[in-house]
């Protein structure tokens, strides 16, 4: 049962393929399209973070809520976390495409704009990376933390490891509250300088946490269909549906509010945003958007019999990962690149993140063993029932 | 009439549950199970199956689309108003009074649809085999008459699994 996971030789060679693919067409991008190419690829790096910071989030909330169910699945959301280090390197990247991405970079937009000159002292390049390196650094510090404490639970046992993780996951969520804020702040909100929304950040983060655990379900499934997790029955898969089903409605409500308020006032400097993501020929984004992220998942994971069907679960877990880079897309491609674009660069970024995303995960999948045989709710979690 | 019970008494779920599985591999039919929270596995021992979730979710399912049209009548039919230059099917405010509405026919219709069911009414006389399933005990009940004078097998069993108690009672409805 403490066997660890031997990533298949096939998986390794395929992630390699796939980020080395991805990195032609990338090359090729930025040589033809520069700012295409920088949206894609702060689309994609803020994806797959978002995932592993999704996944931070719910096993922090399975520590703090001292979660039993959950106990021997708690490998994936840790392997998940293991991308923080990696997505921070890329971030550093678009140093170089902050003319490309970001309007309040421009001299002549400071010098003319009022309200880039009032957000100024915030919105500067210096300023914003210092404010990047602090984000990663306490993201990776505070998840190195969570993984440390739980590899040592498995050398010693005892509860020491289990309070431990606790305590972490608690410092965690406080600071993630504050940093992931600013960040989604920073790196996605910024696109538009002149449009604010407060319920924004949280929108964006509960996103993150909707399709981190997606991707941990789906991950899951597929390690079940290889044969591990033998253990795993209809209530985890139930709960697992239900986390889903629940946070797919938490999206939804966040996201309509968002759109709702500012299309109910009317004003100017508010509804400019959806006016972008409206016209130019955008709008069909904006509805398939809502159909993938709450109405499908809704609609399909509501009824048992669709809710405790493996395949059922997996095919909307594939869904939302789409639905995550839509919704992404709606909110960086319009101020970006100002007309609905989809080719090949859209494609190789997404593969090459993906395989980055496969190879990393695999590799902190398999340096320690899959089941953490000695947490202290390991029983609870193989013998789970609900009804 | 007699309406003479046997009354097991349990300190603990685990326990009683394993009795209830138990009497009912031998065969004797459970008269009804008193427990201070929900058992959902004690339903399930009964065989009871619901279909409440269904009839909510089609009270919900209806709730929503008549206050849509109802709203749909009033601000587009009826007596459309210009409100700042909306269009008067503004149907992204409509959806919020429709999120409250249907949360709020289902709880009523909900409670509506399970106390004819379950025949509650305010005042009603009511059965109750032992009073301190309401405090901190589980109590399984067997109507006599259904025994066949296998009692001394039933009392034994409920005995050996636990049971802190077991008696015979008359139920009467109280007040």
């Amino acid at each position: 049962m403490d066997t660890k996971i031997t990533i298949p030789k096939g998986l390794t060679y395929a992630a390699l393929a796939m980020i080395i693919a991805g990195a032609g067409v990338m090359a090729y991008s930025f040589a033809t399209d520069a700012s295409r190419a920088w949206a894609n690829l702060l689309l994609n790096n803020y994806m797959f973070l978002s995932l592993a910071i999704g996944a931070s989030f719910f096993i922090a909330i399975q520590h703090i809520s001292q979660s039993g169910w959950s106990a021997m699945f708690k490998r994936i959301p840790e392997a998940f976390m293991a991308y923080i280090p990696y997505a921070g390197v890329i971030m550093l990247l678009i140093y170089f495409g902050m003319h490309n991405l970001y309007h309040w970079t421009h001299e002549e937009a400071l010098a003319s704009d009022a309200l880039i000159q009032h957000k100024s002292p915030y919105l500067n390049l210096p300023f914003f990376f210092i404010r990047m390196v602090i984000f990663f650094i306490i993201w990776t510090v505070m998840t190195q933390m969570i993984r440390r404490a739980s590899l040592a639970e498995d050398q010693h046992g005892g509860m020491l490891y289990f309070e431990k993780s606790e305590l972490y996951s608690k410092i965690h969520i406080f600071l993630l509250a504050l940093t992931f804020t600013m960040a989604s702040f920073d790196w996605i909100m910024s696109l538009d300088v002149h449009w604010f929304s407060t319920i924004f950040a949280l929108k964006n983060f509960v996103a993150a946490f909707l399709h981190g655990s997606a991707t941990i379900v789906l991950v899951i499934l597929l390690l079940n269909k290889r044969g591990y997790f033998g253990e795993m029955n209809k209530s985890h898969l139930l709960d697992f549906s239900r986390y889903i089903f629940m946070l797919c409605i938490v999206w939804g409500y966040f996201a309509f509010s968002q759109f709702m308020l500012i299309w109910y006032g009317n004003i100017p400097e508010e509804t400019e945003y959806f006016a972008h993501r409206w016209d130019g020929g955008f709008k069909m984004i904006f509805y398939v958007n809502f159909a993938i992220n709450w109405f499908l998942p809704f609609v399909f994971l509501l009824p048992q019999i669709l809710n405790k069907n493996k395949n059922v679960v997996m095919t909307i877990a594939v869904l939302l990962i789409a639905g995550q880079w839509l919704d992404l897309y709606e909110q960086i491609f319009p101020v970006v690149v100002h007309h609905p674009v989809f080719g090949i660069q859209e494609i190789g970024f997404f593969i090459s993140f993906a395989g980055l995303f496969i190879f990393i995960t695999a590799k902190a999948l398999a340096a320690a063993p899959l089941i953490p045989h000695k947490h202290p709710y390991l029983e609870e979690s193989l013998h789970h029932h609900v009804h | 009439m007699d309406n003479k019970h046997i009354i097991g008494v349990f300190d603990e779920e685990d326990a009683l549950m394993e009795a209830v599985h138990e009497v009912k591999e031998k065969g004797f039919r459970i008269g009804e199970i008193y427990s201070p929270y929900p058992l959902h596995e004690a339903i399930e021992a009964m065989g009871k199956t619901s279909r409440f979730a269904f009839v909510a979710f089609l009270y919900g399912f209806a709730g929503a689309a008549a206050v849509l049209a109802f709203m749909y009548y009033t601000a587009v039919i009826d007596w459309p108003v210009n409100y700042g230059g909306k269009p008067t099917n503004a149907f992204p405010s409509f959806i919020v009074v429709t999120i409250i509405i249907t949360i709020l026919t289902v709880t009523i219709l909900s409670l509506l649809t399970f106390s004819v069911r379950a025949k509650i009414y305010p005042g009603k006389a009511y059965i109750l085999p032992d009073a301190r399933s309401t405090d901190d005990k589980f109590v399984v009940i067997f109507d006599k008459s259904l025994l066949n004078g296998k009692q001394t097998e039933l009392e034994d069993i409920l005995k050996q699994k636990g049971a802190v108690e077991v008696y015979e009672k008359e139920l009467k409805p109280e007040n």
